[in-house]
C-alpha cells in the first residue's frame, strides 16, 4: 500500500509541474517519470530506514514522497538544462 | 448498384438472423450462473499426492473429469467444473443446499490400498494383535492399557477393548512415533507414497494431532485453506510436555492408518476421539486400480456393502495375498480346526482408503484354504456409517482416484430465493437502461436514433441468441457486463451519427453524408472496439471466475455490436436513405447547431491538470491514513448473511454468535426487499463446520427466513491469487493496449493513453478509500471495465487528432487538438450522459452486487470522460510540441507576445485586425493548403476556415511539389517562347 500512496502522490504532484517552464529532460513525461521515481525511491529508503513496513501507512507515509517527489523533479530538470546547453551555444 | 445489392444481401441476412435467433431463443433455456440460481461454489488448490511430485496441467485435467463424473453420479443438473490459474479447479453445483455433502463428494483423493493386515503391523501391536488366536503378551497389553488410560481413553469400553486387543494406539501420537523410528525405504517402488509425511502434534500430555500428514513441513503452518497456524517452540525432546508443539516424520516405507470401531451390532462408532491408530509397513497387495465395477449393495444382514470385480492382474493378486493369509492360519492351526477355531486363527486382509482402514475382514482358511478366487468378486462390509458412505465409496472407485490432493481454499452457498431476486433485478436495470438509452437516441437523433434502435434491437435478440446457444452462463458481473455492451453498441451510433450530422451541417447531401460519416467513422470505431475486446481477452485469461463470465460477454457482446451497430444499420440507412423520411436535416436531427464548442482546452489544461492534482492529493492522503476497505475476496474470511424471523438488534446477533466464537465479528444491518431487515455478518475464516454452528445458532435464537441464509468463505491463498490475477490483469491489458495504441498511432500516443489510465485508476481508488467502500472482486472487474472506458474514449479523441494532423500542416499541435476535442466532444459528452443513464439505472435497480459495480464504474466514467478531454491531450500536446517540426510552426505562428492563437482559422483573424498588416501579407502567411479530398466523396466543405482535407502529410507535400513543377515547366516554356 505504501508503494501506492506513493506512487500517487508522485503522480499528484507532477500534475502542477503545468505552472513550470517546459525545462525539463524529455517534458511533460519526462518529470512524470522524474516525479513518480523520486517519490517510490525515497518513500522507500526513508521506510528502510525507519524500519516501517511497506503495508503499514499513515500520514507520514504520504508526505514523504513530498521531498521524493521534488528531489526527482530537479534531477529531470537538471538534465534538461544541461542537454539545452550546447543547443543553445550551436545556436 | 453493388453497394445496394451489398446492403440488400445484409439486410435479407440479418432477416434471417433475427429469425434464427428468435428460435434460438424460445427453445433454448438460459444457463444461470449459482448467483443468479443459487448453489455451492467450490475452489480447490492442487497439491502432490505421494505418487507425483508437482502438479502438473495433466493432473489438473484429468481431476476436472474425474470431479466431473463424481457430480453427475451426485445427480447434480448443469454443473461446472473448470480450470482456474494454474493449480485451481472451480466447482459450480447450482441448486445444491448441502455444502458439506458436496465438499465430501468432490474432493476426497480415494486413494484406494489393500493390505494383507499381520505382516505389515509393527512393533507391539504387531506381538499383540498380529498373532490371530494367540493370547498377547499381558505385559505389552498391561503397557498399552496405561496408554489408552493417559489419553483419557476407559480400557473397559468395549469399543477400546476391541482396539486395544488389535494392537492399536489410543492416540496419533503414538502410531506416528513408532512408525518414524522405523528404518526409511528410499525407493519404495511398492508404496502407496514414496515421501516422508511429516505430523504436527501439540504439547499435552496427549499431544494432540494438530496437522498432517503433510508432505512437506512447512504445510503443518498453514491450514488446507491457507490460514497460517501459530508456530511455537519445538519441544525438546518427543515425550517433552509444555507450551511446545513436536514435529514428527514417518520415514517412506511405513503408513499411519486410523481405524474407527464398531458397536456390538456392526454399526460404525464415528468421532476422531474414538478412533485407534496403527503404524503400518507399506507394502500394499492391491490397489484400488487393480478392481473393475465397484457397486453398492447389501449383505447377507442388510447392511451396505460395495461388491467390486477384479482385473487379471488385480484378480491373480487377490488370489496370492488371501492364499498367503489362509496359508498362515493353516500352519496356526494344528490338525484339523473348527469352524470357531478357524475364524479365531484365520488373518486378515484390510481395506484402506486415504489413510483410513474402511474394514479388515478376517479370510477363513476352513472355507478359503486356497485363498479367494477374485473371477467372483469380493466386497468391502462393515465398514460403513450409512448407506450414502457405501454409495460414495462405491462412486469413487468406480471413476477412480484423484492424481492429486484437492485442498479447499473457498466455498460459496448463494440461496436460490436472493439468487432469483438477482436475476430480476438485473434484468429490470438492463431493460430500463435499453429503454433509457433508445429513448435519448431517438429524442436527439430523430430518424437516426429510430435506426440506431433497430440495431440495438437487433443486437440484444441476437446476443441473446448467443448466450443460450454457446452456452454462456450467466452471472451478475455477466449482466452488467452485458448492460454496458449497450453502452459501447449505442456509443458505435453516436460516433457515426456525429460524423453524419457534420457532414450534413457542412452541406453534403444526406445520402453522401451517411456514407461519408460511415466511411470515416468505422476506423475509429474499430480502433476502440478493439480496445474494449484487448481487455475484456486480458480478464477472461487472468481473472477469477466471476470476473471471466463479465469478460467473456463483454468480448461477445463487442463483436456483436460492431455487426448490429455499423454494418446493419448502414445497410438500413443505404436502402431508406433515399426516402422521404430521410431528406430534411432536421429528420436525423441535423439542423442548425445549437452548441458549437470553441474552447481553448490546452490553454485551460493546466487549470484541470491542478484539480486533478488537488483530487489526487487528497486521495494519496486519504489511502495512507484509511487505506483500501478489501473484501474478504482478498483478505479472506467468513461472511454470513441471513433474515431473522423476528425483528432483533445487532447486540443480540452478536450475543447469539457469541457461543460460537463469533462475538467479535462485523455485523452490520441489511435490508433486502424480499425479506426485509437482515443481517450481514463477517469474520476471520470458518470452516464448513462453523458455518453449519453459526447457522445453527442463530436459526435456534431468532429463526431464519427460508431462503435468506447465504455464505461465503475465502481463504488466504485464494484472496492473494485474485489480488495477484487482479494486478497481473491491470499490467498485461495496459502493455497489450500500449503496443496496440503505439502500432496504430505512434509510440508518442501510448503514453499519455498510460498516464490518463493510472489517472483513472488512483482517482478511483482514492474514492473508494476517502468513501470507505469494500473492493471486492466485482470491484476490480469494474475497475478494468473503467480502465477499458478511458482508453476507449482517449482512443476516440486521438483518432481525431490523428486525422486532423495531415489536414492541418502549418497548424501548432495545439491547435490540431483544439480542433480536434472542438470536434468529438459532443460525442464524448452523449456517450458518457448514454452509459451515464446506464449506470445511473443500475445504482438504482440493480441490488447489491450490482450497485458496488456500478458506483465504480460511475466514478471511472466521469473520471475517463474527464482524463482523455484533459489530461491525455494537453500531455500529448506537451510532448508533441517539442519535435523540432512543431516547434518551427510554433515559431511561426507566434504572435509578438509569444503566444499561439488557440484555434488555427484565429491565425488569419488576428493578422487581419492588425493594422500595421495588410491583406496581401496576410495572404503571404503561411496558412494551411487545402488539398482536394480524394473523388469518392467529393471534397470535405466542413473545413471551418481550415484546410480540407489530405490523405497524409507526405501527400501534402507532394501536391506542393506538383504544383511548384507545374509553375517552373509553365515558366520554362514562356520563356522558351519568348526566345
Amino acid at each position: 500500500m505504501a508503494l501506492v500512496v506513493w506512487f500517487t502522490m508522485g503522480i499528484a504532484l507532477w500534475h502542477f509541474t503545468v505552472f513550470l517552464p517546459d525545462r525539463f529532460w524529455q517534458g511533460i513525461v519526462g518529470a512524470l517519470l522524474g516525479a513518480t521515481t523520486g517519490a517510490v525511491v525515497f518513500g522507500a529508503l526513508v521506510a528502510a530506514v525507519t524500519g516501517q513496513g511497506l503495508g503499514d501507512t499513515d500520514l507520514g507515509t504520504a508526505l514523504t514522497a513530498i521531498p521524493g517527489t521534488a528531489i526527482g523533479l530537479a534531477v529531470v530538470w537538471a538534465i534538461g538544462v544541461r542537454q539545452e546547453r550546447p543547443l543553445e551555444s550551436q545556436a | 448498384m453493388r453497394r445496394n445489392r451489398f446492403n440488400a444481401f445484409v439486410l435479407i441476412f440479418v432477416l434471417g438472423l433475427i429469425v434464427v435467433s428468435g428460435l434460438v431463443v424460445a427453445s433454448k433455456p438460459t444457463r444461470l450462473g449459482l448467483d443468479l440460481k443459487g448453489g455451492v461454489e467450490l475452489i480447490y488448490q492442487g497439491t502432490p499426492t505421494g505418487e507425483t511430485k508437482e502438479v502438473n496441467g495433466e493432473d489438473i485435467e484429468r481431476s476436472i473429469e474425474i470431479i466431473r463424473e463424481r457430480i453427475d453420479k451426485l445427480g447434480v443438473a448443469e454443473p461446472e467444473v473448470s480450470r482456474l490459474g494454474t493449480t485451481e479447479i472451480s466447482v459450480s453445483l447450482p441448486d445444491v443446499t448441502n455444502a458439506q455433502r458436496a465438499i465430501d463428494q468432490v474432493g476426497t483423493t480415494a486413494q484406494l490400498y489393500f493390505y494383507d493386515w499381520e505382516p505389515n503391523l509393527i512393533g507391539r501391536e504387531k506381538a499383540i494383535g498380529g498373532f490371530p488366536g494367540q493370547e498377547p503378551p499381558a505385559t505389552l497389553v498391561e503397557e498399552a492399557n496405561k496408554e489408552w488410560t493417559a489419553a483419557g481413553r476407559s480400557t473397559s469400553k468395549q469399543s477400546n477393548q476391541q482396539l486395544i486387543f488389535s494392537g492399536a494406539f489410543a492416540t496419533a501420537y503414538g502410531a506416528v512415533k513408532l512408525a518414524g523410528e522405523q528404518e526409511p525405504e528410499p525407493d519404495c517402488g511398492d508404496c502407496s507414497t514414496n515421501k516422508p509425511r511429516y505430523y504436527l502434534f501439540d504439547g499435552t500430555p496427549q499431544h494432540k494431532l494438530i496437522a498432517g500428514p503433510e508432505f512437506a513441513e512447512k504445510d503443518l503452518f498453514i491450514s488446507a485453506t491457507g490460514i497460517k497456524r501459530a508456530k511455537k517452540e519445538r519441544c525438546k525432546d518427543d515425550e517433552a510436555i509444555g507450551d511446545c508443539q513436536a514435529v514428527l516424520t514417518v520415514p517412506p516405507g511405513t503408513i499411519v492408518a486410523s481405524q474407527q470401531p464398531t458397536d456390538p451390532g456392526g454399526k460404525i462408532i464415528e468421532g476422531v476421539e474414538n478412533a485407534g491408530w496403527y503404524a503400518l509397513r507399506d507394502k500394499p497387495a492391491l490397489s484400488g486400480s487393480d478392481i473393475t465395477d465397484p457397486k453398492q449393495e447389501f449383505d447377507q444382514v442388510k447392511r451396505p456393502n460395495v461388491v467390486f470385480g477384479f482385473t487379471d492382474d488385480g484378480r491373480e493378486a487377490f488370489q496370492q495375498v488371501t492364499r498367503q493369509i489362509a496359508q498362515r492360519g493353516q500352519a496356526r492351526a494344528i490338525g484339523p480346526a473348527s469352524e470357531e477355531q478357524a475364524e479365531q486363527l484365520s488373518g486378515r486382509f484390510a481395506v484402506v482408503l486415504d489413510n483410513e482402514i474402511k474394514t479388515a475382514p478376517t479370510i477363513d482358511f476352513s472355507q478359503y484354504p486356497d485363498g479367494i478366487d477374485g473371477r467372483t468378486g469380493a466386497e468391502i462390509s462393515g465398514g460403513f456409517a450409512d448407506i450414502q458412505e457405501a454409495q460414495d465409496l462405491a462412486t469413487f472407485l468406480q471413476i477412480g482416484a484423484l492424481p492429486i490432493n484437492l485442498k479447499l481454499i473457498s466455498r460459496t452457498q448463494v440461496s436460490a430465493t436472493l439468487g432469483e431476486q438477482a436475476l430480476d433485478q438485473g434484468l429490470k436495470a438492463g431493460l430500463i437502461g435499453l429503454a433509457l438509452v433508445i429513448l435519448f437516441l431517438i429524442a436527439y437523433y430523430r430518424m437516426l436514433g429510430v435506426v440506431a434502435t433497430l440495431g440495438l434491437a437487433v443486437y440484444a435478440l441476437v446476443f441473446f441468441a448467443l448466450i443460450k446457444l454457446i452456452p454462456i452462463t450467466m452471472t451478475l458481473p455477466g449482466i452488467a457486463g452485458l448492460i454496458l455492451t449497450i453502452g459501447v453498441a449505442a456509443d458505435a451510433n453516436i460516433v457515426i451519427f456525429e460524423r453524419i450530422k457534420e457532414e450534413v451541417r457542412a452541406g453534403r447531401s444526406l445520402s453522401a453524408a451517411i456514407a461519408v460519416g460511415y466511411r470515416k467513422g468505422i476506423a475509429t470505431i474499430i480502433d476502440a472496439n478493439v480496445i474494449t475486446l484487448l481487455t475484456a481477452f486480458i480478464l477472461f485469461v487472468l481473472a477469477t471466475a466471476g470476473v471471466k463470465g463479465f469478460a467473456f460477454v463483454l468480448g461477445v457482446g463487442t463483436i456483436v455490436s460492431l455487426f448490429t451497430a455499423v454494418v446493419f444499420t448502414q445497410a438500413l440507412l443505404g436502402v431508406f436513405g433515399r426516402g422521404r423520411l430521410l431528406t430534411s436535416p432536421r429528420f436525423v436531427g441535423a439542423g442548425e447547431e445549437r452548441v458549437r464548442w470553441h474552447f481553448d482546452f490546452i490553454g485551460a489544461s493546466r487549470w484541470f491538470f491542478s484539480i486533478s492534482g488537488a483530487i489526487l492529493v487528497i486521495g494519496a492522503l486519504s489511502l495512507s491514513v484509511n487505506q483500501l476497505n478489501l473484501g474478504i475476496d482478498f483478505e479472506s474470511g467468513t461472511r454470513l448473511n441471513f433474515s431473522p424471523e423476528q425483528s432483533v438488534s445487532t447486540d443480540q446477533v452478536r450475543e447469539a454468535l457469541d457461543g460460537e466464537g463469533l462475538g467479535s465479528a462485523e455485523i452490520q444491518e441489511t435490508d433486502n426487499p424480499q425479506f426485509g431487515e437482515g443481517f450481514q455478518i463477517q469474520s476471520e475464516e470458518l470452516q464448513p463446520g462453523g458455518v453449519a454452528a453459526a447457522k445453527g445458532a442463530l436459526s435456534s435464537e431468532f429463526g431464519i427466513q427460508p431462503g435468506s441464509f447465504e455464505s461465503t468463505s475465502v481463504g488466504p491463498t485464494f484472496g492473494a491469487q485474485v489480488a495477484r490475477s487482479a494486478i497481473l490483469a491491470i499490467v498485461f491489458s495496459l502493455l497489450l493496449i500500449s503496443a496496440y495504441v503505439a502500432f496504430r498511432f505512434e509510440a508518442k500516443y501510448a503514453v499519455p493513453v498510460l498516464i490518463a489510465v493510472a489517472h483513472d485508476i488512483l482517482i478511483t481508488g482514492g474514492v473508494y478509500s476517502l468513501m470507505g467502500k469494500e473492493v471486492s472482486s466485482g470491484t476490480v472487474a469494474a475497475f478494468l471495465t473503467i480502465l477499458g472506458y478511458s482508453l476507449y474514449d482517449t482512443v476516440i479523441v486521438f483518432d481525431r487528432i490523428r486525422e486532423n494532423v495531415p489536414r492541418m500542416p502549418r497548424a501548432a499541435f495545439s491547435q490540431i487538438v483544439n480542433r480536434s476535442m472542438s470536434e468529438v466532444l459532443t460525442r464524448s459528452l452523449i456517450t458518457g450522459l448514454s452509459s451515464v443513464f446506464l449506470v445511473t439505472v443500475l445504482l438504482i435497480f440493480g441490488g447489491t452486487t450490482l450497485q458496488d459495480f456500478a458506483f465504480a464504474m460511475m466514478v471511472g466514467i466521469f473520471s475517463g470522460t474527464y482524463s482523455s478531454i484533459f489530461i491525455a491531450s494537453p500531455v500529448l500536446t506537451a510532448w508533441k510540441e517539442r519535435e523540432p517540426g512543431f516547434v518551427r510552426r510554433r515559431e511561426r505562428l507566434a504572435g509578438p507576445d509569444g503566444t499561439v492563437p488557440a484555434f488555427a482559422d484565429e491565425v488569419a483573424m488576428a493578422r487581419l485586425s492588425d493594422d500595421s498588416i495588410s491583406e496581401a501579407e496576410v495572404e503571404e502567411v503561411p496558412a494551411p493548403v487545402a488539398v482536394a479530398e480524394s473523388a469518392t466523396d467529393g471534397g470535405d466543405p466542413a473545413t471551418n476556415g481550415e484546410p480540407a482535407t489530405a490523405p497524409d502529410p507526405a501527400a501534402a507535400e507532394q501536391a506542393e511539389r506538383n504544383a511548384r513543377r507545374r509553375e517552373r515547366r509553365k515558366q520554362r516554356r514562356k520563356h522558351g517562347r519568348n526566345r
